[in-house]
């Protein structure tokens, strides 16, 4: 389970996060979403320690994460598996290394249950068969789908996805929802996904969270968002800016 | 009035980067007791700092002794010194030219190429991905560079010199007719161990400056291309006056070691 409690973020004079409370109980899908800017992002950071607040509480499994420094988050952070916006793949090293690193890291030598672990990552995301290349010879989709690969290989308890269909195409998107789900049910994972794409919300989440002014202004079920009549939620539901052509 | 702030933003800025580099070297220092250093990526940095910069380091070392030993032939041999071209192009080679030149060129080359790689990870959150993989950067990225670097810029320091002494003795003897046996004897008879050992010694610490400088560059590097070459060339610039700037204190401390 990840608690967030009373978190605040102020980067430089401007507040990101004004106060942030939110529990993400476990097995369940809790999507996060806003406008762009809003502090999705700064919030996920926050809950695998690679920001620190300016004051506020994030507990994952009951332990206090703030506070604590890179060497202490360590043990935490083998529980979590993050997939980032552009995905952060190592721009040295091929597919196949970049899904083995994690196993590497965590002392596993022997070669065929690299292999082996490797591969069944893979084939989880639907890429077998491109081991041998390089991050920069695959499309936007795929190096997310590498990412995610090499996210769960280490059999985390808690996935946090940062805008997983961000800047790819619809049906690419969808693909990517469909694995979100899937990897939800076959490794019963508490995932936290962040995004402002509703489709992809509505999708994957088991709740939501909408992130406003640095506060959660809405958390619960999509049922609950689908039918909410707060003109707020509504205009970013539908994509409702109020400008007018005029 | 505005040179008065001028110089103290220049002079808090400075004083905060100090602290900064200080900061990081701790980290360093605290990572081999309690970190986990990637000691396996050590020899291809090696490789990468040491093996690939022999070329330069050895043109440089080559082209500064052969400039320097006729540089000094030509105001010698108005003295009728010719025979001293040999010790004075071999002390300078071994105590300054050596080790600067090499420091300069290994910081031109290695510095820049380090601070951008540890800069574009930081751009594109490589960084951020392996911290969040459990393994800290300074463990992964910064301690093989510097391990690789130590143990690289002495040994390029060392050709940088033999280089420097060849290339002098072939200008002097070879080009300019000094006598080969009166060059050899007054080389060997004014040039110790302890002039080499001062070179080595100074290269070994122009390596720490490098790495150190060129990875918290990297590390610190603002968002974006433009970021990243600003680390790179404020990497080289940083690295090559730390050099300049150690060096002057580098010849005190040592001159008194080696002539004690």
């Amino acid at each position: 389970m990840i608690t967030v409690r009373n978190l605040v973020k102020r980067m430089g004079s401007q507040e990101v996060l004004k106060g942030v409370d939110l529990e993400v109980h476990d097995g369940e899908t809790l999507v996060v979403v806003g406008r762009s800017g809003c502090g999705k992002s700064v919030l996920l950071r926050h809950l695998v320690g690679l920001l620190q607040p300016t004051s506020g509480e994030v507990l994952v499994d009951g332990e206090n994460i703030v506070g604590l420094d890179e060497r202490q988050l360590a043990a935490i952070r083998r529980k979590v598996g993050i997939l980032f916006q552009g995905g952060a793949l190592f721009d040295s090293m091929t597919v196949e290394e970049n899904v083995a690193f994690p196993l590497r890291e965590q002392g596993v030598r022997d070669p065929a249950e690299l292999r082996r672990r490797v591969d069944e990552a893979i084939e989880v995301v639907d890429l077998a068969g491109t081991g041998a290349k390089m991050p920069d010879a695959l499309s936007g989709g795929m190096r997310k789908r590498v990412a995610l690969a090499r996210s769960i290989i280490g059999s985390p308890s808690h996935i946090l996805y940062d805008e997983p269909t961000t800047g790819l195409d619809p049906v690419v998107s969808d693909s990517i929802n469909h694995l979100i789900r899937r990897l939800q049910k076959r490794l019963r994972v508490t995932s936290v996904v962040v995004t402002h794409d509703m489709k992809s919300a509505f999708h994957v989440a088991d709740r939501v969270a909408y992130l406003h002014e640095g506060k959660i202004y809405f958390l619960g079920s999509v049922d609950a968002l689908r039918a909410s009549t707060d003109p707020q939620i509504l205009d970013f539901i539908e994509g409702r800016s109020g400008e007018t052509d005029e | 009035m505005m040179l008065i702030r001028y110089l103290g933003r220049r002079t808090l800025g400075a004083s905060a980067y100090a602290g900064a580099l200080v900061l990081l070297g701790r980290e360093i220092f605290a990572a081999f007791f309690v970190g986990q250093p990637r000691w396996k990526l050590i020899p291809a940095h090696i490789l990468d700092v040491g093996a690939r910069s022999q070329l330069v380091v050895m043109v440089t070392g080559a082209f500064t002794g052969a400039v320097f030993a006729a540089q000094t032939f030509f105001q010698f041999h108005e003295l009728g010194m010719d025979s001293a071209v040999g010790p004075v192009v071999a002390i300078s080679m071994c105590r300054e030219l050596g080790p600067v030149l090499t420091g300069l060129m290994v910081a031109g080359r290695v510095g820049a190429a380090m601070s951008s790689e540890i800069g574009t990870m930081k751009v594109t959150e490589q960084i951020d991905a392996l911290r969040a993989l459990a393994v800290h950067p300074i463990d992964y990225l910064v301690i093989p560079r510097l391990l690789a670097v130590m143990v690289s810029m002495p040994l390029l320091v060392g050709l940088c010199i033999a280089f420097g002494i060849l290339s002098g003795y072939f200008v002097g003897v070879k080009l300019l007719g000094i006598q080969s046996a009166y060059f050899m004897s007054n080389l060997l008879a004014f040039t110790d161990w302890s002039d080499v050992m001062m070179g080595l010694v100074k290269g070994f610490f122009f390596g720490i400056v490098i790495a150190v400088v060129s990875c918290h560059k990297g590390l610190t590097a603002a968002e974006g291309a433009v970021g990243v070459g600003r680390a790179a060339t404020s990497a080289v610039v940083a690295s090559s006056l730390g050099i300049l700037i150690i060096n002057f204190f580098l010849t005190l401390v040592l001159n008194f070691v080696f002539s004690a």
